[in-house]
């Protein structure tokens, strides 16, 4: 597909340099030509960077950009640990055992397609809208593909994989730590991938319906009273947070999966 | 010249699938011995069975009928004192050289400085001192065969079954891994059941040669192989022997 030494060395390192310039350059532009004709639809570059400025100078609902950041981040963080360590234990199990599988498996597909925010209206109504629920919503959304990636992982495992372990004296436990998880840890990892962008995705809309703190607290509350340049300021800080996480997760992979790089 | 305890015994083995399909008889009525301290050596055409025939062996899998003697006791299911090089490697990606040939004696629960020690000691007899701490994905096919080997030999099995260990390499690699393997078991010698298709690779290692027939499997005949080692793979016995065993194969192997 790929020409690799098509194009001198220098100059594929200025294109793969150059293009996504060019390509953030270009929104740029469009972003400037629409905002100079439509103001009312869009503010302009310097509009939003002003609201930017201001929301450390007067902060909203008592807290600066960085506060409502952190306060979405550490709803997602929280949920993601939890999620992290029953998601990968509960795939783990119904992955290995059979009985598990047959029982759990049932139900998951169930569960499965269900988009996390349907859970929305359900868990205001049991918990309220506090912390809790948020991070309850946001655990349901990240739990899934958490189990679904990593008992796949651990089903897919070859045979003959196992079929080494057992010719070399491994027993269950010591087959299933050293050999079926470290093999599965790629998938495993994919999930841990999907579940940190459904989880920032979640939080979001979870405290779009109602929240005093958090990064889509601000996008309801610009959206609410008229002040698109602060949904502007929170749409991007989310989008820039977003690809931190997952720029972070790529090195994070790297040191956990070392074989693969 | 040969030794006549009987290490294994394999009797009357066969091997029926069932599938959706009906069923499909891999290997049929196939008995044969295995002596103390020989290297023997199972040559069969591709696919017909001789790593299902090797599993029951080991007692990875469980024969239809049939049954296999250990030490002359009856044996099922797995037997710790089984080593294997597997045909298709199964070295574990994400453990280094030193982590897979370890693998074993972890298992077995030795302390940690100990099987450093022991499995640095077969990585050298297998020639990759240094690669210690490579992948396997770093390491050349013959390299990563190498690993297997030694994965096999540092739990000390009383009895190794190589499954065409030399399969998948290139001619020049072959002879130079087969000529290691045997100073190997000259220096470290125990049982080996080596499983190959290949007729020259057959004659130039074993002590004995089986003859499986084509599908499904059985045993058409038992070659031994008297000639001294090492042996000249153009000298006149040599050539004799291959020649014969080659006009009694099915197909061409
Ligand atoms: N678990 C299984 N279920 C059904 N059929 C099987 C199973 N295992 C092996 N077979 C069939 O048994 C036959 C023999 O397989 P086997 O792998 O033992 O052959 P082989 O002689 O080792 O072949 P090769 O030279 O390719 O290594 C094949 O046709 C294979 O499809
Ligand atoms: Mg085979």
């Amino acid at each position: 597909m790929e020409r690799m030494n098509g194009e001198p060395k220098a100059l594929r390192n200025v294109l793969y340099w150059g293009l996504p310039v060019l390509a953030i350059g270009l929104i740029a532009i469009g972003w400037i030509a629409f905002s100079g004709s439509n103001p009312d639809l869009m503010p302009s570059p310097a509009a939003v960077w002003s609201r930017f400025i201001k929301t450390f100078t007067k902060p909203i609902a008592k807290t600066t950009l960085i506060g409502h950041a952190w306060a979405s981040l550490k709803r997602v963080l929280l949920a993601l640990m939890a999620a992290w360590a029953f998601g990968i234990s509960f795939g783990i199990l119904i992955g290995w055992n059979k009985k598990a599988r047959a029982f759990f498996g049932s139900i998951f597909e169930v569960i499965r397609p269900i988009p996390p925010i349907a859970w929305i209206p359900i868990i205001i109504m049991w918990f309220g809208i506090g912390e809790f629920p948020k991070i309850l919503l946001v655990f349901i959304g990240t739990f899934v593909p958490l189990v679904i990636n990593t008992s796949t992982g651990i089903e897919m495992v070859d045979r003959i994989n196992i079929q080494v372990g057992q010719i070399f004296g491994g027993n269950s436990s010591q087959i299933l730590k050293d050999i079926v998880i470290p093999t599965a840890l790629p998938s495993i990892f994919a999930g841990i991938r999907t579940s940190v962008s459904s989880g920032w995705t979640t939080v979001l809309a979870a405290e779009m319906l109602g929240a005093n703190a958090g990064l889509g607290s601000l996008v309801t509350r610009g959206w609410q009273g008229s002040d698109l340049s602060l949904v502007m300021v929170a749409v991007i800080t989310i989008a820039v947070i977003g690809a931190l996480l997952s720029v972070i997760l790529q090195k994070l992979e790297k040191v956990v999966c070392p074989w693969n790089h | 010249m040969e030794p006549l305890k009987k290490r294994m015994e394999v009797k009357k083995i066969t091997k029926t699938f069932f599938g959706k399909k009906g069923y499909f008889t891999a290997i049929e009525e196939v008995s044969l011995d295995v002596y103390d301290g020989e290297f023997l050596v199972i040559l069969g055409p591709g696919r017909c069975g001789k790593t299902v025939l090797l599993n029951i062996m080991s007692g990875l899998e469980e024969p239809t009928s049939g049954s296999v003697f250990y030490n002359g006791e009856e044996w099922k299911g797995l037997n710790p004192e089984i080593g294997m090089v597997f045909q298709k490697l199964a070295l574990m990606p994400f453990k280094t050289v030193m982590e897979n040939v370890e693998l074993g004696l972890k298992f077995g629960g030795m302390d940690k400085g100990k099987r450093r020690e022991l499995a640095r000691y077969y990585i050298e007899l297998v020639g990759l001192a240094g690669f210690e701490n490579y992948y396997p994905k770093q390491l050349s096919g013959g390299m990563q065969q190498r690993v297997g080997i030694a994965r096999a030999y540092a739990v000390n099995p009383k009895l190794l079954i190589m499954d065409e260990p030399f399969g998948k390499l290139d001619a020049q690699t072959r002879y130079q891994m087969q000529e290691d393997l045997l100073k190997i078991w000259e220096k470290e010698r125990r049982t080996v059941i080596f499983v190959t298709n290949n007729i020259e690779e057959a004659c130039y290692l074993g002590d004995r040669i089986i003859l499986l027939s084509d599908c499904p499997a059985k045993v058409k005949e038992v070659y031994p192989m008297d000639l001294p080692r090492p042996r000249d793979m153009v000298s006149k016995e040599f050539l004799h022997l291959r020649t014969m065993i080659s006009d009694n194969t099915d197909l061409s192997i």
